[in-house]
């Protein structure tokens, strides 16, 4: 079975590396020298915008072998709608992953969006909804609908933009929306339907990923704590007669030694204030998780690598979940396919800068990867066997 | 002295064609496309997509050194704010206003696109709200608002787009609408917001406009002159200054026989034929015959250059300063009024500066 392998762009800036904590790519943070500030050349406007940015990052990870890349959305963000509809036509393959929360737009909008993208791409719109807690108050988004009921409105908000999507005319009316005579109209109708990767870790959540998600995604966890989230994912499915398959967002740190790479964390740490180590906001219940997973007080950033590679200290060095890979080109290919032996069937792989780790994962791990736990077939553990590559 | 004119053209959201009823451009009429004969040589197929002639046609309206582009809401279209998205990314000056009405999204979320889409394109973005939609259309797109309530509503989507747009700690409670701490952090805070354009001449549709318009568009079958002189006064108490624009159809040629065979060979082509050519209104000179001939039911401008000038020059005088024109084919059109028509308003143009 193929595994679909997407990059992350980054629709917040960027930093450099993980080394400082600095987004000074994107107009994010102030303008200091050596700031790539899209937009400004010799204190002028210069026609030039962080879309720029975020198109050579889409055409680097496009052709470094990444199918697509995911726009994620906050508050502070870009839009994942707009930088998509503008990024459309500047890539040939790659695969739009737009994140997004359902509520925000009008599900009959969302279908004529989604639509006029598919003849815009070729068919290369690709769905991230999220439902449950994004950071801040739900209300900043102007959005008075609480958790639980966000699962609800979701699969409603799912049931009228799967009804107009091939034409009409079609009728609704549930507790969120209600629609009468509503269907795209030709030759809008009958594009590709999105693929739909839906997150969230609640009750709600799994339960709503049942009936809707073609993949189920997750953030990093400890695997085993992963491989049993997706057991009850699998078995809320089956229950509805369906069978979604797996993702995982994750952020890789991958170098050619694993000293090299934890080398990095260690000078991104020596930044890192103490008091930012627990820090929670929001309703997420996947943070909560994340953050259970770390047997604290922390004193020392290895004490971070609940297993091998895995390493929960992501957000310390830069915005974005805690879980990631750290090591090797050879070891983050090997957790990747220990990932793929427990049922994961796609990742959207990230590292900062987003530009030049879309290279360097692209053709320095992605080659790597055998599509299966080694584990499985090899007697050797398997950083026995890494440990003895390096040394041939 | 009358004021700089702003042209906007209008973009096709079903399709585009040499005559009347024919959209083979794109592929809205598959059928209407005429095919190259076996024996010739043929590397389209597969090569375009849908959005190629869209593009087209904004940059034709960009060399051609037009103002804007207008992507109406259409129901039965393209989704206009990815279609503007794309125009403005593939142009450099061209102002795109995206039509959408207030029931697609929340004010936050409508909001947050266009302050990227801002962003992205050197604040280039526009929007025109359609407030006053068929009740059935309305319905379709998951809309149950009546009457008055949809201006009501406007307005306060409007007051909640602009209340998140400049900045942080913004609370709103109203009876459609309600935000707790909201607004965009810099860099997405704090933009030019996007001109709104505005329409209708109801007193409701006037109120609105009058506090919220950046422009309002006008049609050529309403009274502008009445209109301009009721939204003069009543944005006047809002304290405001608003612009005033006109949807226009437009036929020009080098003259004024050559405009009228071209209307009438149009004409001929839809089966008009028997009712004969309609004559332009005596009074204003404009011409209903494109309702037939034309995507918009809007009464329009025939005629030579000079004609077709003379009739804006009357609206400038009477205080428009936009005009969304409106002509097919647009590239070819798009062209030609960029070198014949826009030419006769240098004085105009050139004194505003």
């Amino acid at each position: 079975m193929p595994i679909d392998i997407y990059w992350r762009i980054g629709t917040h800036g960027d930093q450099p590396s993980l080394r400082r904590r600095v987004s000074s790519r994107g107009e994010w943070a102030p303008v200091v020298p050596g700031s790539l500030t899209p937009g400004i050349r010799d204190g002028r406007r210069d026609g030039y915008s962080y879309v720029d940015h975020m198109a050579d990052v889409a055409r680097a990870s496009e052709s470094s072998g990444f199918v697509g890349g995911l726009l994620p959305s906050f508050p502070f963000t870009d839009d994942p709608w707009a930088t998509a509809a503008a990024l459309a036509r500047e890539t040939t393959t790659y695969r739009f992953m737009i994140a997004y929360q359902p509520g925000f737009l009008h599900p009959v909008q969302a279908a004529r969006m989604s639509a006029s993208l598919q003849r815009a791409t070729g068919g290369r719109v690709v769905y991230n909804i999220i439902s449950g807690g994004g950071g801040p108050a739900q209300l900043w988004w102007g959005d008075r609908v609480d958790h639980d009921d966000r699962y609800a409105r979701t699969s409603e908000f799912l049931d009228v933009l799967k009804g107009v999507w091939n034409g009409g005319p079609f009728d609704y009316e549930g507790r969120f929306y209600r629609v009468e005579g509503a269907g795209l109209p030709e030759p809008l109708a009958r594009q590709p339907f999105p693929e739909i990767y839906f997150s969230g870790s609640s009750k709600a959540a799994i339960e709503a990923a049942g009936r809707h998600a073609d993949y189920y995604l997750s953030w990093l966890e400890p695997f085993p704590e992963l491989a049993a989230k997706f057991a009850q994912v699998r078995e809320h499915s089956a229950a509805l007669g369906r069978a979604p398959k797996f993702a995982v967002r994750i952020d890789v740190l991958a170098r050619e030694t694993e000293e090299a790479a934890w080398d990095e964390i260690r000078r991104g740490w020596a930044h890192v204030d103490p008091a930012a180590l627990r820090s929670a906001d929001g309703d997420s219940v996947g943070w909560l998780r994340s953050q259970s997973f770390i047997s604290w007080p922390v004193r020392d950033y290895r004490e971070l690598e609940v297993s091998p590679n895995v390493w929960g200290g992501f957000h310390l060095l830069r915005g974005g979940p805690a879980f990631g890979l750290v090591g090797s080109y050879e070891q983050v290919a090997e957790r990747l396919d220990e990932l793929i032996g427990i049922g994961v069937d796609a990742f959207i792989l990230a590292g900062v800068p987003h530009l030049e780790e879309a290279y360097r994962v692209g053709e320095e791990v992605l080659p790597l990867l055998r599509g299966h736990d080694i584990r499985q077939t090899s007697p050797l553990h398997p950083h026995t066997l890494s440990i003895a590559k390096g040394t041939i | 002295m009358t004021d700089s004119p702003d042209f906007l053209i209008t973009v096709p959201t079903r399709g585009d064609g040499r005559d009347p009823l024919r959209r083979d451009r794109g592929d809205w009429q598959p059928a209407a496309r005429r095919p190259l004969p076996a024996f010739v040589t043929d590397l389209r197929p597969g090569a375009f997509g849908p959005f190629e002639h869209l593009a087209q046609i904004g940059r034709a309206a960009e060399i051609a050194g037009l103002g804007g582009a207008l992507v109406p809401f259409d129901p039965a279209g393209e989704e206009s704010l990815v279609v503007a998205a794309g125009l403005l990314r593939q142009s450099r000056h061209l102002r795109v206003v995206a039509g959408f009405h207030p029931g697609i999204a929340t004010p936050v979320y409508a909001a947050k696109v266009s302050a990227s889409l801002q962003r992205f394109t050197d604040n280039r973005l526009g929007w025109q709200i359609d407030i006053d939609l068929d009740p059935a259309v309305a319905r379709s797109q998951g809309d149950f608002l009546q009457g008055a309530d949809r201006y009501a509503r406007a307005e306060e989507f409007l007051t909640v787009a602009r209340g998140v747009w400049n900045g942080e700690g913004y609370t709103y409670e109203g009876r459609f609408y309600q935000v707790l701490a909201g607004g965009f952090q810099p860099p997405n805070s704090g933009l030019p917001f996007p001109r709104v354009y505005l329409t209708g001449t109801s007193s409701d549709a006037l109120a609105v406009s009058a506090r919220h318009a950046d422009v309002h568009l006008f049609t050529g079958d309403q009274d502008v002159a009445a209109g301009i002189a009721e939204l003069g006064a009543r944005s006047a108490e809002a304290g405001r200054k608003l612009e005033y624009g006109l949807r226009l159809p437009v036929l020009a040629r080098d003259d004024d026989d050559e405009a009228w065979d071209e209307a009438r060979r149009l004409w001929n082509i839809i089966g008009g034929a028997e009712d004969g050519l309609p004559d332009p209104d005596p009074r204003t000179g404009l011409w209903h015959g494109f309702a037939r001939i034309a995507d918009s039911a809007t009464p329009g401008l025939v005629g030579s250059y000079e004609t077709v000038a003379a009739g804006i020059r009357g609206y400038l005088d009477q205080g428009v300063t936009t005009f969304v024109l409106e002509a097919r084919p647009h590239i070819e059109e798009t062209y030609r009024l960029g070198e014949r028509l826009l030419p006769l308003f240098a004085k105009e143009i050139e004194h505003a500066h």
